[in-house]
């Protein structure tokens, strides 16, 4: 599989590493300011720096900004733009993650059935009616991780091993079985289909400092400990037994970085909706430029999956505006075919 | 002292029991060739005395109970080569054999210490794949590979090496470097503990007189049950090989070294 890429990774050399490492924080810092400014409404850079400094010194707006450009920026595009790159980056952590643990270059927390609980959760909250603030994204955080507990119980229970295979497949069969249950409810409750099914396709519109707050922290703490892992995870891409006899708890390690990873795709799913290919393209894009080791793998995979994600969502909002495309069908749009395209063409030159 | 030391085992792989009733102990310093037939049970026995499978039974790996051990602790003492390797990413092979000083490292966000590099380049040149360290393990050709293993093995640093058919894939030459490397390493100790072990081996070979210039002992299983423990040299003149391979071993080796002599 991936291992017959003949790749040209820059990881030969470890200062062309650091500088690839560097080069790529300055560029996604760069499409971050790009996709806060771009839009109907322009904004300088420097009153744009000026709103910014207002807010993190506390000193008044200068005079000749505006306070709308205030009101456009601060509440609207900025938060939304940073919540797309933290969520961009929490997804690729966890797919990174996943493929590891699974040894499974095609899995990610999806595949625990991750997102299939977060979406009955929804369609419970939407269909029964109850509007509590953040109802939704708790009670959707609260059945995909619900989801990922009751695949992992029941997999020990089958498999005293708990192989790859059983993990997968147990994963599976839940998501299928929990999305049946969710298609039947929708399909009762047909007059909320519609705001299930937009929910579903993900979307970052709206969003604003408070869903920063709920993701920074999730994305920080568990990336944090992710990284306190990244030997375990090298390790672990050899097989679980040779992880074993190399001095791994693998079973200790697979259920923190399994629960771990299902946070950080639960919290996204419950923010933002189902946005699928970030988790699989990002860290694909990053090995091939960086090489396999986790160290750097973590890291760059979230400042891909953040840019990637940030860009995706500036391509939804503005292309067909003012009306929006789902996030989730700009990722796959632009993702399959650029995955394609970086797989195909490093196998024809090895 | 007896640094692996099974009492009853049984041991397999869901229900199916492929080791029944296994009682054997390693002693500090020996090295002990694992023989048998296709499918009679020696990679299983590998696997059990690295503590890898579940088991039923008694097992102290220096001492203290195997099934309270944690896993650092156990691969500390013992390192296990396997005879293949699921490779689903592109390591190189240092950093593949980096991995192998997993228990030996500085724990936390460190990198590797001077003393890690310097291990693994040894290893490395040791195992002849110095100059491949750079190459993608899965760029390897199969004794390439088999190098590389075996270097992340040593680089484990444990005083009981487990190796399961170690000579696999690879050419005379190297083949018989590898004796020697491991003729060199019995010789040596390793620190455990804070303790100095004298180095031990068990090995599934076989070339079995390859294994006779490292081992002392044989131990030749079949249908998952040890049906003779020898010392090998008797091996060579008595009927145990004939009976454990259900062949006749001794004539045919004796007709094939007939060429070298003549």
């Amino acid at each position: 599989m991936e291992n017959k890429a003949g790749t040209k990774t820059i990881n030969k050399t470890k200062a062309g590493r650091r500088a690839g490492m560097i080069l790529s924080v300055i560029a996604c810092f760069v499409i971050l300011v790009v996709c806060i400014r771009a839009g109907s409404v322009y904004i300088s850079l420097k009153d744009l720096a000026s709103i910014v400094a207002s807010h993190v010194t506390g000193r008044p707006l200068p005079a000749e900004v505006a306070p709308m450009m205030d009101s456009i920026f601060w509440t609207i595009r900025m938060p939304r733009a940073v919540v797309a790159f933290l969520i961009g980056g929490c997804l690729a952590v966890s797919g990174a993650v996943m493929q590891a643990l699974l040894q499974n270059p095609l899995a990610s927390s999806y595949t625990m059935g991750v997102s299939s609980g977060a979406c009955l959760g929804a369609a419970i909250v939407l269909v029964s009616g109850i509007s509590l603030p953040f109802i939704l994204p708790v009670t959707s955080f609260a059945f995909g991780l619900a989801t990922v507990v009751i695949v992992l119980a029941f997999t020990a229970v089958i498999d005293r091993m708990s192989s790859n295979t059983t993990v997968i497949l147990i994963g599976m069969v839940f998501s299928l079985f929990v999305t049946g249950i969710m298609n039947f409810l929708a399909t009762l409750f047909s007059d909320h289909y519609k705001r299930l099914w937009l929910w579903m396709m993900g979307s970052f519109s709206a969003r604003n400092w408070t869903h920063v707050a709920i993701v920074l922290p999730v994305a920080l703490i568990c990336t944090l400990i992710v990284v306190f892992f990244t030997r375990e995870l090298d390790i672990m891409t050899f097989g679980e037994e040779q992880s074993k006899a190399m001095g791994v708890e693998t079973k200790k390690v697979k259920t923190i970085l399994i629960i771990v990873s299902s946070i950080l795709t639960g919290v996204s799913v419950s923010v933002a909706g189902v946005i699928g290919f970030v988790d699989l393209v990002a860290p694909h894009v990053v090995r091939k430029l960086f090489g396999p080791e986790h160290r750097t793998l973590i890291p760059m995979s979230f400042i891909y999956g953040g840019a990637f994600m940030a860009l995706s969502d500036l391509i939804a909002r503005t292309v067909l505006s003012p009306q929006e495309i789902p996030i989730g069908a700009v990722t796959a749009l632009i993702g399959a075919p650029f995955f394609a395209y970086v797989f195909f063409a490093g196998r024809k030159k090895g | 002292m007896s640094l692996i030391d099974l009492k009853n085992i049984s041991a397999g792989y869901a229900r199916t029991p492929v080791l029944k009733d296994i009682s054997l102990t390693v002693s500090e310093g020996e090295a002990v060739m694992i023989g048998g037939p296709n499918g009679a049970g020696k990679t299983t026995m590998l696997r059990v005395m690295a503590a890898l499978l579940p088991f039923e039974g008694e097992m102290t790996l220096e001492g203290q109970d195997a099934s309270h051990m944690k896993r650092r602790d156990i691969a500390s003492l013992i390192a296990l080569m396997p005879q293949t390797q699921e490779m689903y990413f592109s390591y190189t092979v240092s950093q593949a054999v980096m991995l192998g000083r997993y228990v030996r490292m500085r724990r936390g966000l460190y990198g590797p210490s001077a003393e890690d590099k310097e291990i693994v380049d040894r290893v490395m040149n040791d195992c002849g794949v110095y100059e491949l360290r750079d190459r993608l393990l899965s760029e390897l050709s199969g004794g390439q590979l088999q190098r590389a293993l075996l270097a992340r093995t040593f680089a484990q640093e444990t005083p009981v090496v487990l190796l399961d058919e170690p000579g696999n894939n690879l050419d005379i030459k190297f083949r018989a470097e590898l004796t020697e490397y491991l003729e060199a390493w019995m010789e040596g100790t390793t620190e455990y503990r804070g303790k100095q072990i004298r180095n031990t081996l068990a090995g599934v070979f076989h070339d079995l007189g390859e294994a006779a210039r490292l081992c002392r002992r044989g131990v030749f299983v079949k249908d998952g049950r040890i049906v003779s423990d020898v010392d090998l040299k008797d091996a060579f003149n008595s009927k145990v090989l004939n009976e454990v391979y259900d062949f006749d071993v001794i004539s045919y080796k004796r007709t094939e070294s007939a060429f070298w002599n003549s």
